[in-house]
């Protein structure tokens, strides 16, 4: 039998949980899957089974328990005040004890591709990173899934094995699958929402007065600093009119990402003028955490300059053609 | 459950819908009451033809089959007490259709009744039962539960919504009951029996729900009263003095405790906050129903009136009644809210009586016990506030439950307004409907003949619920 004392504090706060789901819609890693035990509730759920002795901590506990965005839209929305964080952090150090060897969402560094630049250690805002006998090394416990040694790395030598939706390559399936919703015909632009600052809270809201717009779809990328300019140009190429790129402004910003795209687009855009696509057709908004009307606000002015431009012409504004 | 039945599963739905984990039996085998049952695996159909071979196959197996939406029932109604294969209906969530000119939608289960209203909204119209906890539940649940919410008052609950549902029957039948069109005069309403059944008779596939136009306008106002019973007799008075109000809330002093803590509202801590809301097309008309409300108000002692129009003053207004329920958990940092006697609904004129009785039994059994709810649709909630890590703190709250519903039937109320029977108000329940128990049972067998559709729940629940279910604290 493991040992569980240390989690014995947390007895109290998991009994405060009263389950309400509330949390759900603020999760994007239940978002994605839908299965409840990727719900802060079912982890919180887990967590009291373990300490009740209902169920043994196991890898696959683990893992749930380390497929974290850290984005603590679940502590925020909790009116119960279970402080998740704390007790989530409490759980991983215990199963990392234990011997757990978990993934979840933690990066992990390819070695045989890594070139050793270690460009990923100075970036991480975390001090997550460490290089231990010539390999870099992640440090599970500190990593916040926030994916800025993946978007650095120039050997694309680090991953996140499940993105949860938020990887380049899922990304891009999302952009197709809107942009050719043959029940959608006002689709016409894409928004990359960082998940720490506008993702949720855009639903119906019992007095709000907005409507979220059919003509744009919501991506979450993580830290806004994971979007490549590739993943946006690929965007236009596959039939968007417009991307928007929606970041915290610099000085809340976490994970150090919104100041790199920031500056990626502004080379992006700078690159797209001088092949005659607009570069108003690429434009990065700075909201700040949980302030949907500003969200809203950014993406009504987006999308008129979207609707004014237009799709992107074949003959002059295809991506990538040489003027 | 044999691998050979997980196998047979995974080959109807796929085997990246089907869970054995026994973590996430676990998760799946509480909701947000009190109570918690393991069932043996759980599946997430995609398509009514899959629900249709799982049924089936279910059936002659006599396995226990329980649809689940988003599991936030407060009673236990999707805990598998007898085990079996708990359906996942939220795979099924699509928006089929959405018919403004004929007024209705059609939807699959598992769609969430937030993203209903959001799909809705373009059109200028809303799906009106929403409960509070709409940024979860789904609409299976909701018409499984009979849902309703704030603004049922003048709209209604999921029962008066629904039009017409298809159905998976236990041996797997497809079938529609009902129609989309407003008014249907001939035969026995199916569409309505399936309307708080609890996914004991059928599971839902598939529902028809008529929407309304969203009102140009709309005015929150609130008023303070110094005795519960204050506010009590003014909302019987509203509601028999012809007004018609698009809500009208009650929240008690601990509920008002338990918001200011958990949001730092700094609400003035009273006996009791109405909250009373009129919707429409023309200012003239809103305006002469919140006079009226006001005027009502005013004549048994409530003070501190106001009213707005202005969305930013309504979120404001109506911040102390936004997660109340949530909330309730930060009254007493050593005491736990669980969701028992936590729905009933009287008549009007008891309003009063009901919220003096709560807190007269709370203080007999040394529990904190709150009452709040949408009392102008006559439903009252409360929850138990206890600490659930002593034994005696349970049998203190049973004999609390017992005798709350034995007022509720004494002032010729029922059970339960909107949350539904599951495990902890069975007991109620039962003898509430004493005389037509047999005949449900009657219905139950008709639809279901080997009893695998949510078995053990509604009539067959059990009598003590300390006693014959697992509860998911641990107490000494």
């Amino acid at each position: 039998m493991t040992d569980l004392s240390k989690l014995e504090k947390w007895r109290s706060a998991l009994s405060k949980c009263i389950r309400c789901g509330y949390c759900y819609d603020q999760c994007p890693i239940y978002k994605e899957t839908g299965w409840e035990a990727d719900s802060p509730r079912g982890k919180l759920i887990l967590l009291y089974g373990m300490l009740s002795g209902e169920i043994e901590p196991s890898d696959y506990i683990a893992n749930k328990l380390f497929e974290c965005f850290h984005c603590n839209r679940c502590e925020k929305a909790c009116a119960s005040g279970v402080p998740i964080q704390d007790v989530y952090n409490d759980a991983r150090a215990f199963l990392v004890e234990s011997g757990f060897d978990v993934v979840g969402t933690t990066s992990r560094t390819d070695h045989d591709v890594c070139a050793r630049c270690l460009n990923c250690i100075r970036m991480c805002e975390h001090d997550a990173r460490k290089f231990i006998d010539g390999k870099v090394v992640t440090d599970v416990l500190k990593c916040q899934s926030c994916g800025s040694c993946f978007d650095i790395c120039p050997e694309c030598g680090v991953t996140i094995q499940r993105g949860f939706g938020t990887n380049p390559n899922e990304l891009l399936d999302r952009v197709d699958a809107f942009l050719n919703d043959p029940n959608n015909p006002e689709a016409k632009a894409i928004v990359f929402s960082c998940g720490y600052s506008s993702y949720p809270g855009l639903k119906h809201a019992e007095f709000d007065d907005f409507v979220i717009s059919k003509e744009y779809e919501i991506l979450v990328t993580a830290c806004s600093g994971r979007l490549k300019s590739h993943t946006v140009l690929e965007s236009l190429e596959r039939g968007a009119w417009g991307v928007m790129i929606c970041c915290c402004p610099e000085d809340e910003c976490e994970h150090g990402g919104s100041p790199r795209v920031k500056e990626r687009m502004k080379n992006l855009t700078k690159i797209m003028e001088r092949i005659d696509i607009d570069p108003k057709r690429v434009q990065v908004f700075e909201v700040p955490q949980g302030n949907e009307a500003k969200f809203l606000e950014s993406t009504g002015t987006f999308i008129e300059d979207i609707r004014a431009l237009g799709p992107l012409a074949p003959e002059a504004e295809t991506v990538g053609s040489e003027k | 459950m044999n691998s050979a039945t997980i196998e047979r599963l995974k080959k109807i739905v796929g085997e990246d819908n089907v869970l054995d984990n026994p973590a996430d039996l676990y998760v799946y085998g509480s909701d947000s009451s009190v109570h918690e049952a393991l069932p043996q695996v759980i599946v997430r159909p995609k398509k009514v033809e899959q629900v249709q071979e799982l049924m089936r196959y279910a059936n002659n197996e006599k396995i226990p089959v329980v649809p689940r939406g988003s599991g936030s029932g407060m009673s236990g109604q999707v805990v598998p007490v007898q085990g079996g294969i708990v359906l996942d209906m939220k795979g099924m969530n699509r928006i089929l259709e959405i018919n403004p000119q004929d007024g209705y939608c059609r939807v699959e289960p598992g769609v969430v009744d937030d993203d209903l209203n959001k799909a809705l909204k373009p059109y200028g119209v809303f799906y009106p039962p929403t409960p509070a906890s709409s940024v979860v539940a789904t609409i299976g649940g909701e018409i499984a539960n009979n849902a309703s919410g704030g603004r049922s008052v003048k709209y209604g609950a999921a029962r008066d919504a629904v039009l017409a549902v298809k159905v998976v029957m236990a041996n797997g039948e497809l079938l529609s009951f009902g129609s989309t069109t407003r008014v249907s005069a001939s035969g026995y309403p199916l569409e309505k029996l399936m309307v708080g059944s609890e996914g004991t008779l059928a599971v839902i596939v598939e529902a028809c729900l008529r929407f309304v136009p969203i009102p140009k306008l709309r005015c929150l106002g609130s008023a303070k009263f110094n005795k519960l019973s204050e506010a009590g007799d003014a909302i019987a008075d509203i509601m028999g003095s012809g007004c018609q109000p698009s809500m009208l809330e009650l929240i008690d002093k601990i509920a008002i405790i338990a918001v200011n803590k958990a949001n730092n509202l700094g609400l003035p801590e009273v006996e009791a906050i109405l909250l009373y809301e009129a919707d429409g097309m023309a200012k003239e008309m809103i305006d002469a129903e919140i006079e009226r409300i006001q005027e009502i108000c005013k004549k048994h002692k409530g003070f501190d009136l106001e009213s707005s129009y202005d969305a930013k003053e309504r979120a404001r207004i109506w911040a102390g009644r936004a997660k109340l329920f949530p909330s309730l958990s930060k009254y007493d940092e050593s005491l736990a809210s669980t969701s028992l006697a936590d729905d009933m609904a009287v008549p009007f004129s008891k309003m009063a009586a009901c919220a003096d009785k709560i807190h007269e039994i709370a203080d007999k059994y040394d529990l904190v016990m709150t009452a709040y709810g949408h009392c102008g649709a006559g439903c009252m909630h409360t929850k138990i506030l206890m600490d659930t890590d002593k034994t005696v703190s349970w049998e203190n709250a049973r004999e609390a439950v017992r005798e709350i519903y034995e007022f509720v039937r004494s002032v010729g109320g029922t059970t339960s307004a909107e949350h539904g029977i599951g495990l902890s108000k069975a007991a109620a329940f039962k003898k509430e409907k004493e005389a037509s128990l047999e005949l449900m049972r009657a219905i139950k067998k008709a639809f279901d003949p080997n009893n695998i559709l949510n078995p053990g729940k509604l009539m067959d629940g059990p009598d003590d619920w300390v006693e014959e279910t697992e509860l998911r604290y641990q107490s000494t």
